[in-house]
Parts: C-alpha cells; structure tokens; sequence
C-alpha cells in the first residue's frame, strides 16, 4: 500500500532541497556588512514606537474555530462519502443526524451574526 | 523493510528536532511554525502505519485549521516572553526532578522489556489496493455510531461557547452597503448641491468654533 | 449492523436532553428580549419530560446498546435522575440572580443543558471512548460556564486556570486510558479490560501503569488532594449560579466515571487502586477541612469543604466491598443534594444587588429571612455530620464500611477530621442566628425558590429520619 505514496516522498523530497537549498546559498555567499544604523528599525526617521508585531483582533479567532468545526465536518464525510453505498439506509440516517445537530449550530452562528464582519 | 525503518528514523528524528524547537523558541510564531513542521512529519509517521485517512487528516485539521487558529491567538495575545522565561527559570530545578523521575519511572514500565521490538510482531502490509479510507468508514458510522453522533454534540457546543465568549456586536462601527448604493435613484436620493449665499457667522458660534478648534490642536 | 429501536429507546433520556437543548438553542434566536422566560419554560418541561423517561425506560435488567457503548443500568437509572433533579433546582435557584445580571439568555440554558448531556453519557458509558467523550462534552461547557459573564475578570481567569488544569487532568486520563488499550491488547470495553485485569491482575505492569493515570484522571475531576487546585480558584470566580451547578451533578457524574472505570473496568486491581485511594482520602480530608477553617469568602470555604467530602467518598469506594459502594453512593446523592442547597441558597442571598460571597453577607439571616436561615443550618448540620439531617447517616455509612474492612485507623482520623470540619460548619449558623444582620431589610424570595429551597432542605432531613429507600436503590445498583 505504501508504494501508492513514494510519487509524494520524493516530491517531499525535491520540494524540501529546493526550499532548503536558497537560504543556506544566501546565507554563505551573500556580503554581510552590518553596522548600527543599518540594522536599526526605521520609521520615517522616528525611533520606532511600538513592537512591529500587532496585536490581532479576538473576532479573527472567532472565524479560525467556526471554520476548525466545519473542517472537522469535512474531514468526518470523506469516509462517510466512501462508503455510502455500501452502509445503506443506516448510514445515510447517521450522517443526516451527525449535519443535522450541526445545522442548529450554523442557524445558530448565522442568526447571531457571527458571520458578519462589522 | 530497510528502506521504511529508514524513512520512520527520519521523520521521527524530524519530529523530536521539532518539537523540541517549539518548546524552546522566544517567539511564539516560529514555535508555531515549528508545530507546522511537527505535524507534517508525524502525519508521515501514520502513513507508515498505513493509517493513510488519519495522516491526511491531520494535515487537513491540524495544519490546515488549528494552526490558522494557533497563529491568530499567538498574535492576538501580548505575551510578555521575558517575564515568562524568568519565572520559567525559577522553576526549572523542581520541574527537571519531578521529569527526570516520571522519565525514570517510565523506562521502568515503557522500556525495552515490555515494548522491545520483539515483543510484538510486525504486522502484515496491506495490499496496494487497500483503502483506509474505507475501513474506517465501515465501522465509523455503524459500530462507533453512537460516539460520532457524539462528536457532533461536542462540536456544536464548541460553536455556542465560542461565539458566548466572543462575540460582541459593534452597533458603532459604520459600513457601506453596496446592494443599497446601486439602488440609489437620481434625484431624491443623491445628495443635492445648492448655492447659498455666504452668511455672516453670529459672534456666539465663532466662540464654539475657536473652542472647538483649540481642542482640536492639543 | 443497523439501529436496533432498542437501542434507541435505552437513550431515550440523552435523545430528550439533546432536543431541548437544540429547540432552546434556536428558539432563543427568535425571542425577544423580554419573553425569555420561555427559553426556562422549555428547559423546564425538558428536564422533568427526561426524568420521565428515565423512570419509563428503568428497569433492574441491564441493557446494552449500540454494540456495548451504551449501558443503561439500576446505577446509571439513579445517577441520572439525581443529575437531572439537581439541575432542576439549579433553574429555578438562579433565575432572579442571572435576570438581574443581563445573563438570563438562551447559551445559559443551552450550555447547561448540554453538560448535563455529557454527564448522562458519563453514567451510562461501557467502555472509555463513550465515557471520554462524555467527559469532554461536560467539560467544554463548563470551561465556557465558568467565563459565562464575560466582563467579569475573575470569572475569565477562573475558567482559564480551569481549562488549564482540566485539559492536564483530561491528558492524564488520556495517556492512561491509551496504556490500558496497549495493556490489554487492543480493547477499550470496561468488560473486556476486567477481565484481563481479573486474569493477570498485577502481573501486567502497563496495566497497573494504565490504572494509576487513568486514577489521577479521576481524581482531578472530583477534586481530590493533590489534584485540588484549581477548585477553590474556579468556585470563587465563577459566577454564583454555575458553582452551584458545578458543585453538585458534575461530583455525581464523576462518581459513576469513578464507578465504571475502577469497579466495573478495573476491579482485579482493587487492592492497587484502593492504597492510593486511602493516600487521596485522608489528604483530601485532612486538607479539606484544615484549610476550610481559613477562609473568610464563603464560595472558598465551601470549596474545601467539598473537598473534604470527596475525601469521604473516596473512603467508601476504597473499602471495595458492596457495602462500600453503596455508602459511596448514598454519600454523593447526598452530597449533590447539600451542595445544590447550600450555593442555591447563596444564589437566592445574592439577588438584591449583591453578591453573597463573604461569610459576613450571612450575619443575622435568621432576621432578614427565617426560613432560608432554617434551611441554612438544616444543610450545614447535615454537612457536619450531626443527626437528623442525612449527612451523619451518610458519614456513618462510609465510617462502616472502612472499619468491616480492618481500616479503623483511618475511620478514626475521618471522625476526628470532621468534628474538625464541624467547626466551620456551625459557625456559619453562629453567624446566621447571633449575629447583627449588615443589612437591616427583609429578605424576600420569590415563591418558586422558596419551595425549591424547602423541597430541597426538607429532603435532606426526611432522607436522614428515612434513609432505607434510597439506601435500598442505591444497593440495588451494587447488586
């Protein structure tokens, strides 16, 4: 079964050379002249104000764990997809329920307005 | 197999490498980014268990999603790593005894006499067209159905305690709405632009003017 | 393998539990602000329609569904009811509290309800997957409770330092729970894993690995010394409401957690599991009651305090004997009972704007409300184990099934433990009946609560004159 995987091992492979390879050329072959101001933050001749790294706003969380749930969803309806056929009635009424519950949740999320971006 | 014992000592060798990088970097975005990597190359390790859905998920889930999720909560965060690393430092001795103990306890239990190679026989490999994907669908969603209706439950109460904690209306802000902009009409609806004569300004406003102006300057 | 209507009817209660939580969930969409009662309503009907069904569907057969997840038995029959009924009173204990707070809202209900889901799958859990997941449902919800007011820091930092050392207990359980799969090669059926416990007991070292972080996976969700911290911190940051929901069903379900997996799973190993219980019990109530003496903020004190109880119940399950668990059974209903009393109380005292928290808010009570003050000390003699109340019947019980099993010593420290404990107890009631209320104004609850409050106290006392019949129930459970 593994021989079904080696195309993606050895594009593992070529696409870690390739992204590996360019940093570490640079790194030995590029001139480094560091001196003070060269390596000093600029902003707009100011001293810089505050840390480059902004501090995000908690609704970007919001949309990272409803789109986490919905991605768990998919991941619960590849297999589900597989073998549908085969499960029957059963398991068409066990998928049915499984999004059902989950449709509350997104009637929910819609009608709160937690998909809306003020 | 040589070739896969091979394969298994690298990418487990690139796991421990990045996990070890994620506990030990300042910043928590390249800790994250290191997570990235550990995942990668575990998901690997499960595909040479021939777990193939379970490694495919895990990229799907955890590099796809929740280090989405990870990276927006370290920026939203300000953590002040300094501080942290000191109290970190402090605590170092008692932490390192009580792990070097667990550790020790661990190998007793967990070492080669319980878990040695030969102790349990190599499993046989699966024929080249052998589906995961479907095997674990076969008994998903008959044996362990209950548990994946569970599964559902648990998700929707993840959505409802997110959005509880979260989520906040902002009746303040102000958006366009472009669906209302092209139904604007000629006429009434446009804004309409008249000469006025100039006005002479009353001695009472050209105050409140000036006093608004000063609060303006400082 | 298709959906036998058995299976179905066996999880009649979860089925109801999960409807109503999803109907309130989008009902409460629809609702305007000031027709939020109905969201209780429906609640309401939800909970007593369960019960319904539990005692429907209740039987002394043992029924099996969805190939051996689902066990449905005497145990879990009773488990849930009381889980149920606390969560009753838990409703009608904390409406005017959360109404006066903007919190009366659908996610209230909606969370709760869920938790009391995830309770109802721990108790009738037959193997570790059911009951993991069941635990984790609780568990999301009341990480979620505890920061229900969301402006509130102490209750963010509270749900934090919770979901912090939950998640830690939840890994414990985890790692331990994966040892026992490995142990017994490939099974997570609590049937299956007894027997290879029965037939190599301690010979299987991963076993008795598997066992002891399965054990302090336990004993972080009851709370029990060294695995304690985060329960003072959690119950004094919490909103009063959801302590009060906190402290009584989820200890009932962690019981039957505790139950299924150290009795039914693990019961060849008795005499391992039962050392480190006695080390859990007699910290928990040497600690539990010391440190209760300390506090002034009385959400703290009642913490520890029920750690202390924790440590009593650890004291029946230790003993390993029938006799035992049915103590330790008899004990937790009880328990839920006092704890759902106490801290409903608490809720009732914190409406007219202030939050009962300190030992002080209760000075003079018997002034202010007679009543509530009489149900007050009915509940904390019955937590001090002084007779009528059902608290020193249910002590006498755990006390003798230690001792039928040579461990006087440690009967002997439990008494002298809770007559320690005693203190703290009646000098609550000192405060109530001796002292000068700080607020002169008479106390007046609304007439739902004061019937609550009375069927709550008064059962407490009517179990202490009358224990046999759920001292009967309970045994029944233990075969």
């Amino acid at each position: 079964m593994l021989d079904n995987y080696l195309h993606i091992l050895i594009f593992i492979l070529v696409a870690s050379l390739i992204s590996i390879a360019p940093p570490i050329l640079g790194s030995l072959l590029g001139p480094r002249r560091a001196y003070a101001e060269k390596d000093s933050p600029y902003e707009c001749g100011f001293a810089a104000f505050e840390n480059a790294r902004m501090q995000f706003d908690v609704r970007y969380y919001l949309v990272a764990i409803l789109f986490i749930v919905f991605d768990l969803e998919i991941a619960f309806l590849f297999p589900w997809a597989i073998v549908v056929k085969e499960l029957g009635m059963a398991g068409f009424m066990a998928m049915f329920v499984f999004l059902g519950i989950l449709v509350v949740g997104f009637i929910y999320e819609w009608k709160k307005g937690a998909l809306e971006w003020e | 197999m040589g070739f896969e014992k091979l394969l298994f000592y690298i990418f487990a060798a690139v796991t421990l490498f990045a996990a070890s990088m994620v506990i030990t970097r300042r910043n928590p975005v390249l800790s994250a980014l290191y997570l990235v990597m550990a995942f990668v190359s575990s998901a690997a390790l499960w595909l040479l268990l021939e777990a193939e859905f379970l490694g495919i998920v895990l990229i799907l889930v955890y590099v796809g999603a929740v280090m989405v999720l990870f990276l927006f909560v370290v920026m939203m965060l300000n953590i002040d790593v300094a501080t942290l690393r000191a109290r970190f430092i402090h605590y170092l001795p008692l932490g390192l005894i009580v792990a070097g103990i667990m550790v020790f306890d661990m190998f007793l239990v967990l070492g080669p006499a319980d878990f040695g190679l030969d102790q349990f026989a190599k499993p046989q490999s699966q024929p080249a067209d052998y589906n995961n994907t479907a095997a674990l669908g076969q008994i998903l969603y008959t044996t362990y159905l209950y548990q994946f209706e569970i599964a559902a439950v648990i998700l929707l109460v993840a959505i409802v305690a997110a959005i509880r904690l979260t989520l906040r209306h902002r009746p303040e802000t102000k958006y366009q709405d472009p669906s209302n902009q092209v139904r604007v009409r000629k006429g009434s609806d446009r804004v309409r632009l008249i000469t006025m004569p100039a006005e002479p300004v009353p001695p009472s406003l050209t105050a409140t003017l000036g006093a608004t102006h000063t609060e303006m300057t400082e | 393998m298709p959906v036998e209507a058995n299976s179905m009817i066996a999880i009649l209660p979860e089925i109801v539990i999960l409807t109503v939580a999803c109907a309130v969930l989008v009902i409460d969409l629809y609702l305007p602000d000031e027709r939020k009662d109905i969201n209780h309503i429906v609640t309401i009907i939800g909970l007593a329609t369960a019960l319904g069904a539990i005692s429907l569907i209740g039987s002394d057969k043992v029924t099996y569904a969805f190939d051996n997840s689902f066990i449905r038995d005497p145990l879990s029959d009773l488990l849930k009811g009381v889980i149920l009924i606390v969560t009753l009173f838990t409703f009608v204990y904390s409406r005017d509290y959360m109404q006066q707070r903007q919190l009366w809202i659908g996610e209230y209900h909606v969370l709760i309800l869920f938790a009391v889901l995830g309770m109802l799958i721990m108790v009738s859990a037959n193997n570790f997957l059911t009951l993991y997941l069941g635990l984790e449902l609780l568990a999301l919800c009341l990480y979620a409770l505890v920061a229900f007011d969301r402006d509130s820091k102490a209750g963010a930092e509270a749900a934090m330092k919770y979901f912090v050392l939950g998640a830690l207990g939840s890994g414990m359980l985890l790692y331990g729970i994966s040892m026992l799969y490995g142990a017994s090669g490939g099974f997570f059926g609590f049937a299956q894993i007894a027997d290879i416990a029965a037939a190599q007991g301690t010979d299987n070292q991963l076993l008795v690995f598997g066992l002891v972080f399965v054990l302090i996976g336990v004993a972080f969700k009851f709370g029990a010394v060294p695995f304690h911290m985060w329960l003072p911190d959690v119950y004094q940051g919490a909103p009063m409401p959801i302590v009060l929901f906190l402290s009584s069903a989820p200890k009932v379900a962690a019981f039957a957690m505790a139950v299924r997996i150290l009795i039914e799973g693990l019961g060849g190993l008795q005499t391992d599991w039962g050392e480190i219980l006695i080390i859990l019990s007699v910290l928990s109530f040497v600690l539990g009651n010391v440190v209760a003496i300390a506090q002034t903020n009385i959400k703290r004190m009642l913490a520890y305090s029920t750690i202390s109880h924790v440590g009593f119940i650890f004291l029946g399950l230790l003993a390993g004997t029938a006799a035992g668990y049915t103590a330790a059974m008899f004990y937790t209903v009880v328990y839920a009972l006092m704890a759902a009393g106490a801290f409903g109380i608490l809720v009732l005292l914190s409406t007219q704007g202030i939050e009962a928290e300190q030992l002080d808010d209760l000075k003079g009570l018997s002034e202010r409300n007679g009543w509530l003050a009489a149900m007050m000390a009915l509940i904390m003699f019955s937590m001090a184990g002084v007779p009528p109340a059902v608290g020193f019947m249910a002590k006498l019980l755990v006390l003798e099934a230690a001792v039928s099993v040579g461990l006087v010593w440690l009967a002997v420290l439990a008494v002298i433990f809770s007559i320690v404990g005693a203190f703290y107890y009646l000098r609550v009631i000192k405060l109530m009946y001796f002292d000068k209320p700080q607020l002169e104004q008479p106390l007046v609850i609304d007439g739902t609560a004061t019937i609550a409050i009375s069927i709550n106290g008064l059962a407490i006392l009517f179990l202490g004159l009358f224990p046999a019949s759920l001292l009967q129930v309970c045994g029944v459970a233990f075969g």
